[in-house]
């Protein structure tokens, strides 16, 4: 009986990376002889940016928390990127500036949150709306409907190497952070038990912000990954990261409460599997509204399973 | 204590300084840069309908986060259930008030099935919400295209054009509040669950049928937000990767207001001074001739501005009056 609930618990905790799996040979049965570099390639594009901003934003999700504002907070990194590229030619202060506004950005969201007491989720949707208003008056104040970074600049940062290495390092560097040290012990304290951790001494506050600085930090990266990809930016740009975040970290295994249940992992699980997904709709030629429907579903289905093993006795809120 | 004159007119000042201050505000500044806050019938009719859509979403939307339910799927509620109206009124040729009902019942049954997948897959209503969100919007799609258009069926398009029609909505939504949240069994448990969710369990309240209740009552709301923003153009453009979640953001600020005019009055009647307020800042602007980009920027700043003050009052008051915080 207690071997079969473990291997029951076992079975739920990699529900996951089951979908994932399944979807990847899908895919690949799907593909056969098509599959090319060019392919892979494209699912690399499709996959990065939303796999690098998933895994900052895990940090957040971790406390309980969550950032609706991610996609915008992109596109307004991304712009002052762009402007000072235009402005100084240098693709180092271009990289710099994005850093910056990531992290400048999801300082003021944290520090609104922390210190003037607000609820995180309409902080959030706030700077949603100032992000988003400001992403608009920005592109408008160069003159037109667009603001572009020669392309002929970022192509040759345009590689598969630079990007895989972009990833690999940030994803390494918060496995560290989150798996190796006490902040990272921390945060999932934080979102397993708020109360608790407070009475230990622990800086709640601190540890909200440095969450977010990382998550500002994956930013900052997404907004030089976008330029690089696209070099020309419209009001459009990067306009659905926001929602996309969300739906990788939750289908990729995180628990929405955060704590202990958290992991990393669950950023690039996610983000792999909904582009798999999106890609073999693709393949199957479905309409954007049937792909949607059959996202839907496959997500909550995913979701649900992964949830058996926390489930509570009364609602979960 | 305080009795009497002295105690309604502090209920009376708290009710009415912010509806009435914004309004006032905005009136000035127009009449300094001369210009009409309502000119014309037409800004009338603006300023009213905007109290009614957002006064509906406003209650669909605090229902369920009063309770820490975030619902994300308002807006794809708003768009299905008006697609499925519109449609089947069509479709089958049937007359004006046919759409409201149709409408009306659809937005009941997408919030009930919303409701029951929350407390079926017992997720945080968060996830659940997203997954349902994905879901209606997909069904527009798939039922309606690129969306549903019947302007040329003026007959049709005439609900939102009357101003009787935008205050009769106001009205019986705060009506139908009221009555249910303050004199019905499910009012009483709904706020017994809200303050405490596991002695209201143990006491024997049906935590699930109040749930799935709520969600219906949201979807009832946002029926009528979909039916007042269909007949608005005779237009319904569908909407898919989250496109229809902006839908709910209009409602944070009056539910913030409504919470603070609570305190002197009725919850829902502040949600509807809420609603006055932010449609008269709405008018305001476009009347000073804002740009969309600078209106949300300033409403956006208005609402952490009000959340900031509604916060921290207490560290406020101390500061102006100099008295410490805890003092005896």
């Amino acid at each position: 009986m207690k071997k079969k609930i473990n291997l029951k618990s076992k079975v739920v905790e990699i529900v996951s990376l089951v979908a994932l799996a399944i979807l990847a040979v899908t895919y690949l049965v799907m593909m056969g002889d098509r599959l090319s570099p060019y392919m892979l390639q494209t699912l690399l594009n499709q996959t990065i940016i939303t796999a690098v901003v998933s895994t900052g934003a895990v940090f957040i999700y971790t406390t309980g928390a969550f950032d609706i504002s991610l996609g915008s907070a992109v596109a307004v990194s991304a712009i002052s990127g762009a402007m000072v590229y235009n402005k100084t030619e240098s693709l180092f202060l271009m990289f710099l500036t994005m850093i910056a506004v990531g992290l400048l950005i999801e300082l003021i969201d944290s520090a609104l949150a922390a210190f003037l007491n607000l609820p995180v989720f309409v902080t959030t949707i706030a700077m949603l709306s100032v992000l988003s208003a400001l992403v608009k008056i920005m592109i408008a104040s160069g003159g037109g409907a667009k603001i572009e970074v020669p392309r002929a600049v970022v192509k040759t940062l345009d590689s598969v190497g630079l990007k895989v290495l972009i990833l690999v390092v940030f994803i390494g560097l918060c496995i560290f952070i989150y798996n190796y040290t006490a902040l990272g012990r921390r945060e999932k304290f934080l979102g397993g038990n708020p109360i608790c951790a407070k009475l230990t001494g622990i800086s709640v506050k601190k540890l909200s912000i440095l969450a977010f600085l990382i998550a500002g930090v994956g930013v900052g990266l997404a907004a030089f990954l976008t330029v690089v990809r696209a070099p020309t930016i419209t009001t459009s740009t990067a306009s659905s990261i926001g929602m996309d975040v969300i739906i990788a970290i939750v289908f990729g295994g995180m628990p929405a409460s955060g704590g202990a249940r958290s992991k990393i992992s669950a950023a690039l699980v996610g983000s792999v599997s909904m582009v798999l997904l999106s890609q073999i709709m693709v393949i199957l030629n479905f309409s954007a509204g049937i792909s949607q429907c059959v996202k839907s579903i496959l997500f909550l289905a995913v979701v649900t399973l992964s949830g058996l093993k926390g489930r509570k006795a009364m609602l979960t809120r | 204590m305080k009795t009497g004159k002295s105690s309604i007119a502090k209920r009376l000042l708290g009710i009415c300084t912010i509806p009435a201050g914004t309004i006032l505000i905005f009136y000035i500044i127009c009449a300094f840069r001369g210009i009409a806050f309502f000119e014309t019938s037409n800004h009338v009719l603006i300023f009213f309908r905007s109290v009614a859509t957002v006064t509906l979403t406003t209650f669909a939307l605090s229902i369920n986060l009063d309770s820490g339910r975030f619902d994300f799927s308002l807006g794809s509620i708003a768009l299905l259930a008006s697609v499925v109206g519109s449609t089947i009124t069509l479709n089958y040729g049937l007359p004006p008030a046919a759409m409201l009902v149709i409408t009306l019942i659809a937005g009941i049954v997408l919030g009930a099935f919303s409701g029951l997948l929350y407390v079926l897959l017992k997720l945080p209503a968060l996830i659940t919400s997203l997954g349902v969100t994905l879901l209606y919007e997909s069904l527009v799609s798939i039922i309606s295209g690129s969306g549903v258009s019947f302007g040329t069926q003026p007959e049709l398009t005439q609900f939102s054009k009357g101003i009787p029609n935008m205050i009769l909505v106001i009205v019986i939504a705060l009506a139908f509040m009221y009555i249910v949240m303050n004199y019905t069994k499910f009012g009483f448990h709904y706020a017994a669950l809200k303050d405490g969710q596991k002695v209201a369990v143990d006491t024997g309240i049906k935590e699930v049928g109040n749930a799935i209740g709520c969600y219906a009552i949201a979807g009832a709301m946002m029926g009528m937000v979909g039916y007042i923003n269909a007949t608005l153009t005779g237009t319904i453009q569908a909407s898919l990767d989250f496109g229809s979640i902006g839908a709910m953001f209009v409602a944070f600020l009056p539910m913030f207001i409504g919470g603070f005019i609570g305190r002197f009055s009725e919850n829902h009647f502040g949600m509807v001074l809420g609603a006055v307020t932010y449609a008269a800042i709405q008018l305001g602007f476009v009347r000073l001739g804002l740009s969309s980009e600078v209106q949300s920027l300033v409403s956006a700043l208005v609402l952490v501005g009000f959340l900031i003050y509604l916060n921290n009052e207490h560290t406020l008051a101390a500061l102006f009056t100099g008295k410490k915080k805890g003092g005896a």
